[in-house]
């Protein structure tokens, strides 16, 4: 019971770039524990089985069946339930996706392992697994060590660690696991890509606004076409999203996204302790008021003090002619 | 047709400090509901104007959250029930479900329990999908909308993922958890405050819930807690003009590699 078991996920028939950050991670772990690594693929991941190998896996589980062709918590619980029979993994690697957090409580819980959830940090310290987590807006970060000889699920937070690097020429076997009798209680009736979706999450140019751009107009004259410009996506503070400006997709903060791309530009945005729970962790951030004492300034690594409605226009176009867009 | 709505206690904001024993200081700053589970309490109050029966307001706290489980109450929850014990104070999330889960099965009618998408202290979402699978019943988290809801029959969701819609159905009793899409909370009238403020919700013990020391120890030992790391300090930008600092700023911003 000293192996490593990485959770796949699939983006189109390629692994996502979580699962390369686990299967690098995994590997370093599985060593420090004396155990080996191992990939599951669960359902359509199947195609991407094969290239866990290259990345670093000794051994690959693949289970399919019909019931497995869509995410159920049952589906997906029973199906690493096989796996970790197979393997006996010390520890389970998976990504934060909703579907991964809906998927790694329920699987900690039949197994009665630990659970850390949103890890950035897991290390081995005298043969035993512990690992770090932000809690309270990111204010706070925690250390937990597990008791030797207990299994643990860790959902790792994106970006957390390097992508293992392919190695062409590696190979890992792949075995071929079975459920019995698998009816999953809930039934997925389909499954529709969302209208407008913004996936704030993976965008690594965020440009926010907040109050300071005074109204809906504004902002929408104003901070779409400065993302646009650099290529990112937009986001909003709560105060604007809650007087319908912007939809809720876009907003960062405690009671909204976390996000931690390179560079995030904050106009007109205070700087609340709110807000700063879902951006504090960004590269480099940017921030423009009008008001020098805004708490913004305190974590920007760039700031100017100044008015939105003469810098974001000058700021846009300055972009677009040094970018050549 | 019995719901029970799961409400947690949080610090308003997150400006909490860290004791020498590692446990959070959160003195000073105001406790409210957490968030998200004020549209679970929403949605719960809802479904029971549309079929009766019983909203039971549960929260696992001390005992000076009567105060927001009145405001529940007041909000329309017919019930409310408070999980307190000094035991339950270090709980972990699938601890704490197992302390709900205790609680829910002493009820014995319950037909659905609803919770926030995650609390914004702890954020795991873990609770709802452990609570289900302690239960054995079926699990819908990140729900946008509520589609069906038949008194012993079916639940038909829209979970609404990062960048896809599922509409998924399971039947009753399952266990569901919201996010802020869902509805838009009611705020309570001062007539109904004032009609519950004296209301004592009972209050369960590790005891009354046949719970012991095992069932709540966490699998894990806090070994350290710390604020994150200081950001490097920034720089202020100045210049004569709008332009020149802006001029400046993308400089820094290529020379940066940001962009
Ligand atoms: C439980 C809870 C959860 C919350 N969750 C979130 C969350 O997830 N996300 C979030 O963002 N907030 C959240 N908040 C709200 C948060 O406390 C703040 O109220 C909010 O972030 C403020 O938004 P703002 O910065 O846009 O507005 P304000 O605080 O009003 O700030 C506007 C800023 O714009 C500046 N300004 C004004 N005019 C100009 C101008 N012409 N040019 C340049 N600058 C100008 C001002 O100096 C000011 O600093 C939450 C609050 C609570 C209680
Ligand atoms: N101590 C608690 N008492 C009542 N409900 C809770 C408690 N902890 C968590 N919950 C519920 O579980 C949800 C998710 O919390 P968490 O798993 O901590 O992110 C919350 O939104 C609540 O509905």
């Amino acid at each position: 019971m000293n192996g490593v078991l990485v959770v796949l996920e699939a983006v189109g028939d390629d692994l996502a770039a979580i699962s390369r950050e686990l299967l690098g991670k995994g590997r370093q772990l599985a060593d420090a524990l004396g155990g080996s690594l191992a990939a599951l693929a669960i359902g359509p991941t199947k195609a991407i089985a094969a290239r866990a190998g290259n990345f670093g896996a000794d051994q690959v589980y693949t289970i399919d069946a019909p019931a497995l062709r869509q995410y159920t918590t049952d589906g997906y619980v029973a199906a690493a339930i096989a796996a970790v029979k197979a393997f006996q993994p010390a520890l389970i690697l998976a990504g934060t996706s909703f579907q991964m957090r809906d998927f790694g409580a329920a699987l900690a819980t039949d197994l009665g392992a630990g659970l850390v959830v949103d890890a950035t940090d897991i290390q081995v310290v005298d043969g035993v697994i512990q690992a770090t987590r932000p809690s309270h807006g990111g204010n706070v970060i925690n250390t937990y060590r597990f008791a030797a000889g207990t299994t643990v699920v860790a959902l790792v937070r994106k970006q957390s660690f390097p992508e293992a690097v392919a190695q062409p020429d590696r190979s890992a076997p792949i075995t071929e696991l079975t459920v019995a009798e698998l009816t999953p209680r809930t039934e997925v009736l389909s499954v529709a890509p969302k209208a407008g979706a913004v996936n704030l999450t993976d965008a690594a140019i965020i440009v926010t606004g907040g109050r300071g751009l005074g109204n809906k107009e504004n902002y929408y004259r104003l901070i779409p076409p400065l993302a646009e410009a650099l290529g990112g996506a937009y986001g909003a503070s709560r105060a604007i999203v809650d007087d319908g400006w912007v939809p809720y997709e876009h907003q960062v903060g405690q009671t909204g996204k976390t996000v931690s791309p390179k560079l995030y530009i904050a106009a007109g945005v205070s700087g609340a302790i709110q807000h700063l729970a879902g951006m504090r962790t960004s590269r480099t951030i940017v921030a423009i008021n009008k008001d020098p004492e805004a708490p913004i300034f305190r974590i920007a690594t760039l700031g100017v003090v100044g008015d939105v409605n003469e810098i974001l226009p000058l700021l846009t176009e300055e972009i677009k002619a040094r970018l050549n867009r | 047709m019995h719901i029970v709505v799961c409400l947690k206690q949080v610090p308003r904001d997150n400006s909490v400090k860290i004791r020498p024993d590692l446990t959070i200081d959160a003195e000073g700053i105001e406790k409210i509901i957490n968030l998200f589970d004020e549209y679970a309490l929403e949605e719960g109050i809802r479904w029971n104007e549309q079929h009766g029966g019983k909203v039971t307001a549960l929260s696992i706290g001390t005992s000076d959250w009567v105060e927001q489980l009145r405001r529940a109450l007041a909000m329309g929850a017919t019930d409310a029930l408070l999980l307190s014990d000094p035991a339950f104070t270090q709980l972990d999330p699938i601890a704490a479900a197992r302390v709900a889960a205790a609680a829910i099965r002493k009820l014995g009618d319950v037909d659905l329990v609803i919770t926030g998408r995650n609390s914004t202290d702890d954020e795991s979402g873990a609770f709802a999908p452990a609570l289900a699978r302690l239960l054995g019943w079926p699990q819908v988290t990140y729900v946008g909308k509520v589609l069906e809801l038949q008194p012993g029959g079916m639940l038909k969701v829209e979970r609404h993922l990062e960048s896809v819609i599922e509409t998924v159905s399971c039947r009753l009793p399952a266990v569901m958890s919201v996010i802020k899409d869902i509805n838009e909370p009611r705020y309570p009238s001062l007539l109904k405050i004032k009609r519950v403020a004296k209301v004592e919700p009972p209050v369960w013990t590790a005891a009354d819930l046949g719970l012991n020391a095992t069932d709540l120890t966490p699998t894990a030992q806090l070994v350290e807690r710390v604020p994150p790391p200081p950001r490097p300090k920034g720089e202020i930008i100045d210049g004569p003009d709008a332009a020149t600092k802006v001029r400046k700023l993308v400089d820094k911003l290529l020379e940066y590699q940001v962009i």
